[in-house]
């Protein structure tokens, strides 16, 4: 893929932004959006034999080597060895200092100094600007101090700064790719290599190179590269990445495995069934990365605090040194001024936003659940309506029979009557008439001289006796006679939203079957769940009233509305904004895309539809409704995260600044404070990466058939067309 | 000055230990193709860059001594406590940690032992294996500055030692006769190889633990006994 590197770092994958370092290593192009991670990148992945990663330790050692030398030796001199009788040696310890520091400042400081140089060039002032005027200034100073021999030289605090600036970036970058750990397998689609067997011979190759129906082995560990069928081997796989359910699927010989699912147990030989950038993975990878490089409103607002605040920071740092060069002498007014400058570095709140979200979006991708932008997490958070659509979303989509009135006749018989019809039918109802027949273990009765009757239902014969099945037209044109009391019953039926099939044979009307949508087992536990987290929640449906209230009534909404088109239902999701603020809307992502698309979150659940032209901002998986309210307990979670980060690096900052601009805080121990200060802010998002799974226990117990769909339909392909494929 | 030939001597039977570890280092440092001289020359620079490392933890550990026991000299005081009670706090808690370090050497605690060796050492070994290949001179002082923060017990007895003499400048001399005392062996094993048998080993690793654990119950009863039994003569805290 050629946007892999692009925009995120390649270690602690946040989006780099401005200041991109640019590397190769192990023969790949690298970005990096930080000094820090360019160096634990390479110690993390770097060869021994590769001369750069080698390189970058070797300047590490060796900086410190000579940053600790001056250490000591300053503390020889701060402890008065060489006044007195020896202070004739105390201008021959300052060169030696100065011999000392200036290439501990040439190999520490470069890095620092080319940003500087690169973003000057380009009229920016970044923070690293900050550092290296306040290290020079203090280095500037020494050596003019060691010339004229004065007292006190300031080598030791220049380099010890560099140092501790260097270690700090460094271990902040190592903490920030330990959070974001989680991110990798779901990025991994593009980067991963798959092996191949071609003709007895194996071969390494990426993922998006194989086509379909090449042969692809995965060993136990391995993660399954492409959606394909078992050819050899016996194991189980987990496909949480995909379907959001962490659970144990076991594969054999002919069953279908998904590309991002981890093969747990033994060897497997896959056939491939399509592009291996065509598989949901790689679009949950695509989508993740997108998401990962955009930016929210926070941290836009961030950013440019960020960028407004250096140039302040070195005007206050310059308005410091003068208002203390009148009370003390210059050389220390110097160092509160570098102790302003290095403190008010403002890494921290930069890092606050983004690494929270992405922190955040890679708990839910884990779990199945996408997001297609930063600002989704945080409006999320703030929303307090939620408005559900029915059909497909809140219900299973799929008509069930929920009644069979008849006159007399057995409801086996009507059913076993019913399903030897529809058999032969594929009308949409026919397929919960042969379900229920199923269901109850009944043989469907022998028909022959079947004929659909367009709009109208089902002719045949069975026992010698014509049969027929369908609407109360059809049984008009047959002119079957209907009991009375039936025909009551079917019309009160067909007025409450429900589907009505007439079953007759033998000239006569027998029976009436009544099918309707079913709500989803888990909807009502979740509603209520959504409740508890203080949500108002609302159903809007093209449905009629009477269906829509049955509905709301078993899941417990009381807030509905009915009969909306796609148009007026936008125009209802705005009637409440202004009550609400904040409005989300729940659809199934096919019927709904303009609602969705105008809603400020718009939250599609099952999506069968291609990712990319999804409109939804969240996407649940297949099945995945009842993770609802987690999605939002950890949207809010994760803007609680930014606001306390940002929080602590503001107020942090603020503090420090005016300890240093009063001049108690040294500019070593305020090197310290910065680096501690990232790494606090790294330890309070990584919270976010052990949030607990998603509370199974909302869902009551499901049928299996339910659970043997969701995972059918974690393909990526509607249930139906299994069968018109085989068919073709 | 006593006291610091009994740190340089306690270094020298401790450094005994160091041979399974950071004598391994050493030797994969091995012979310079360029002779005899430059061979010397890369173990000297790798036994500096160690050294510092070692002075640098103990003028720091010292610091922090200071710290925690006086005023004078640092800034902002952690602890304001009476002074001679830190000081005594800080004794009995070295001299403990030092005693735990000395069992480690007999095979006792050995769950103490893992928690002080794994603490962040992988990453920091990492590091270190892409330096001992590289062909940079300056290489060996870079590995022996990582080298010299590698987790270890010895190490860490003796930067406890000098956090309770409390003051940076007496910490420092300690981590620096410590240091010199290891100088001998580490040296020898760069040069020489694995000349020593595993059983003299043994018998080293038994006289470095008996040597941390007498200066641990000095140390200790510095803390414990009533009228302060201090071996150096030296002013407390840096001026």
């Amino acid at each position: 893929m050629t946007e892999r590197g692009d925009n995120l770092c390649s270690h602690c994958l946040l989006p780099i932004g401005l200041r991109a370092m640019q590397r190769t290593v192990n023969g790949e192009d690298c970005a990096f959006c930080c000094y820090g991670c360019c160096i634990a990148f390479q110690v993390k992945h770097g060869k021994s034999e590769e001369w750069e990663a080698a390189w970058l330790l070797i300047r590490l050692g060796v900086g410190a080597f000579l940053t600790m030398n001056i250490m000591l030796i300053s503390l020889v001199l701060y402890a008065g060895t060489f006044s007195g009788a020896d202070a004739w040696l105390l201008p021959w310890i300052h060169l030696l200092l100065w011999i000392f520091a200036t290439p501990a400042l040439v190999i520490l400081g470069e890095p620092y100094l080319r940003e500087t140089w690169a973003q000057a060039a380009q009229g920016r002032v970044t923070s690293s600007a900050l550092v290296v005027l306040g290290v020079g200034a203090a280095y500037a100073y020494s050596i003019f101090a060691t010339i004229e021999g004065s007292e006190q030289v300031y080598f030791d605090t220049a380099t010890m700064v560099l140092m501790l600036f260097t270690i700090g970036s460094y271990i902040e970058a190592a903490g920030r790719a330990k959070a974001a750990r989680d991110l990798e397998p779901l990025l991994a689609a593009e980067s991963e290599c798959a092996t191949v067997v071609d003709e007895g011979t194996e071969s390494r190759r990426p993922v998006r190179d194989i086509g379909a129906g090449m042969l692809v082995r995965v060993k136990p560990g391995e993660r399954v590269p492409v959606d394909g069928v078992v050819m050899e081997g016996l194991s189980h796989t987990d496909e949480a990445v995909i379907t959001g359910e962490s659970r144990q699927v076991a594969k054999r010989v002919g069953s279908a495995v998904i590309a991002g699912s981890i093969n747990l147990d033994g060897p497997l030989l896959i056939q491939s069934s399509g592009a291996g950038s065509a598989t949901r993975w790689a679009q949950i990878c695509r989508s993740v990365r997108d998401a990962l490089s955009r930016r929210s409103p926070i941290q836009r607002i961030a950013d440019r605090v960020v960028g407004v605040s250096v140039p302040f920071v070195l005007i206050l740092g310059g308005l410091t040194v003068a208002y203390w060069a009148q009370l003390m002498p210059f050389d220390q007014a110097l160092l509160v001024g570098l102790a302003v400058l290095v403190v008010a570095c403002p890494c921290a709140v930069g890092l606050a936003a983004p690494l929270a979200t992405s922190l955040g979006i890679g708990r839910l991708a884990r779990c199945g659940c996408l997001v297609r932008d930063p600002g989704t997490l945080e409006a999320l958070a703030r929303t307090r309506l939620l408005a559900f659509d029915k059909t497909g979303t809140l219900t299973s989509g799929r008509s069930r029979i929920v009644g069979i009135e008849s006159d007399g006749a057995g409801t086996d018989e009507v059913l076993a009557r019913a399903a030897g019809l529809e058999r032969h039918s594929e009308h949409g109802l026919a397929h919960a008439i042969i379900m229920a027949a199923t269901a109850r273990g009944l043989e469907p009765v022998v028909t022959s001289d079947v004929r659909a009757v367009p709009g109208r239902g089902v002719l045949g014969n069975a026992d010698g006796q014509p049969m027929a099945a369908g609407n109360s037209a059809l049984m008009g044109d047959l002119g079957w006679s209907l009991a009375p009391a039936l025909r009551e019953r079917a019309r009160s039926l067909e007025a409450s939203g429900h589907s009505v099939i007439y079953v007759g044979w033998a000239g006569r009307v027998h029976a009436v079957l009544s099918l309707d949508d079913t709500p989803l087992p888990e909807a009502h536990s979740m509603i209520e769940a959504l409740r508890s987290l203080g949500l108002h929640v609302t159903l809007l449906t093209g449905d009629l009233a009477p269906a829509a209230r049955r509905v709301a009534a078993v899941i417990g909404i009381e807030d509905m509305q009915a009969c909306l088109s796609p148009e007026t239902k936008r125009a209802a999701l705005d009637q409440y904004r202004p009550s609400y603020e904040v409005v989300a809307m729940v659809g199934d992502g096919l019927n709904d895309g303009p609602v969705l698309a105008d809603a400020d979150v718009g939250i599609a659940v099952g999506s069968a539809t291609d990712l990319a032209r999804e409109t939804a901002s969240l996407v649940l998986p297949p099945g995945g409704l009842w993770m609802l309210p987690w999605v939002i307990a950890v949207a809010r979670k994760v803007r609680r995260t930014i606001l306390t980060n940002l929080l602590w690096a503001f107020g942090y900052n603020l503090v420090a600044l005016t300890l240093a601009a009063l001049g108690v805080l040294q500019p070593v121990l305020a090197a310290a404070v910065m680096a501690s200060s990232s790494l606090l802010l790294v330890i309070n998002s990584q919270q976010l990466s052990r949030l607990p799974d998603p509370a199974l226990s909302v869902i009551p117990e499901r049928p299996l058939s339910a659970e043997s769909d969701s995972v059918s339909r974690g393909l990526g392909m509607p249930v139906i067309a299994g069968p018109a494929i085989e068919r073709s | 000055m006593t006291y610091y030939l009994v740190i340089f001597a306690a270094g020298f039977a401790g450094s005994f230990h160091c041979i399974g570890m950071c004598g391994g280092f050493a030797c994969a440092l091995g012979h310079d193709p360029r002779g005899r001289i430059a061979t010397v020359e890369r173990h000297l620079l790798y036994n500096a860059g160690r050294l510092t490392t070692y002075c640098f933890l103990g003028g720091i550990a010292g610091a922090l001594g200071a710290v925690l026991c006086t005023s004078r000299g640092i800034e902002v005081p952690v602890l304001n406590g009476p002074l001679d009670a830190a000081q005594r706090f800080l004794a009995i808690a070295a001299g403990l940690l030092m005693i735990a370090m000395a069992l480690q050497f007999f095979g006792l605690l050995q769950g103490f032992h893992r928690v002080t060796v794994g603490f962040g050492g992988s990453t920091l070994a990492v590091s270190l294996r892409s330096l001992l290949k590289s062909p940079s001179p300056t290489a060996p002082v870079a590995f022996g500055v990582f080298n010299g923060f590698l987790p270890c017990p010895l190490v860490y007895a003796f930067a406890a030692q000098a956090a309770s003499t409390a003051g940076a400048l007496p910490g420092f001399l300690v981590m620096l006769s410590f240091g010199l005392g290891t100088f001998p062996a580490m040296l020898m094993m760069g040069g020489v190889g694995r000349m020593l048998a595993p059983a003299w080993r043994q018998r080293g690793v038994w006289l470095a633990g008996s040597f941390i654990l007498v200066l641990g119950l000095i140390t200790l009863s510095r803390g414990v006994l009533p009228f302060a039994a201090h071996v150096h003569a030296l002013p407390g805290g840096p001026g």
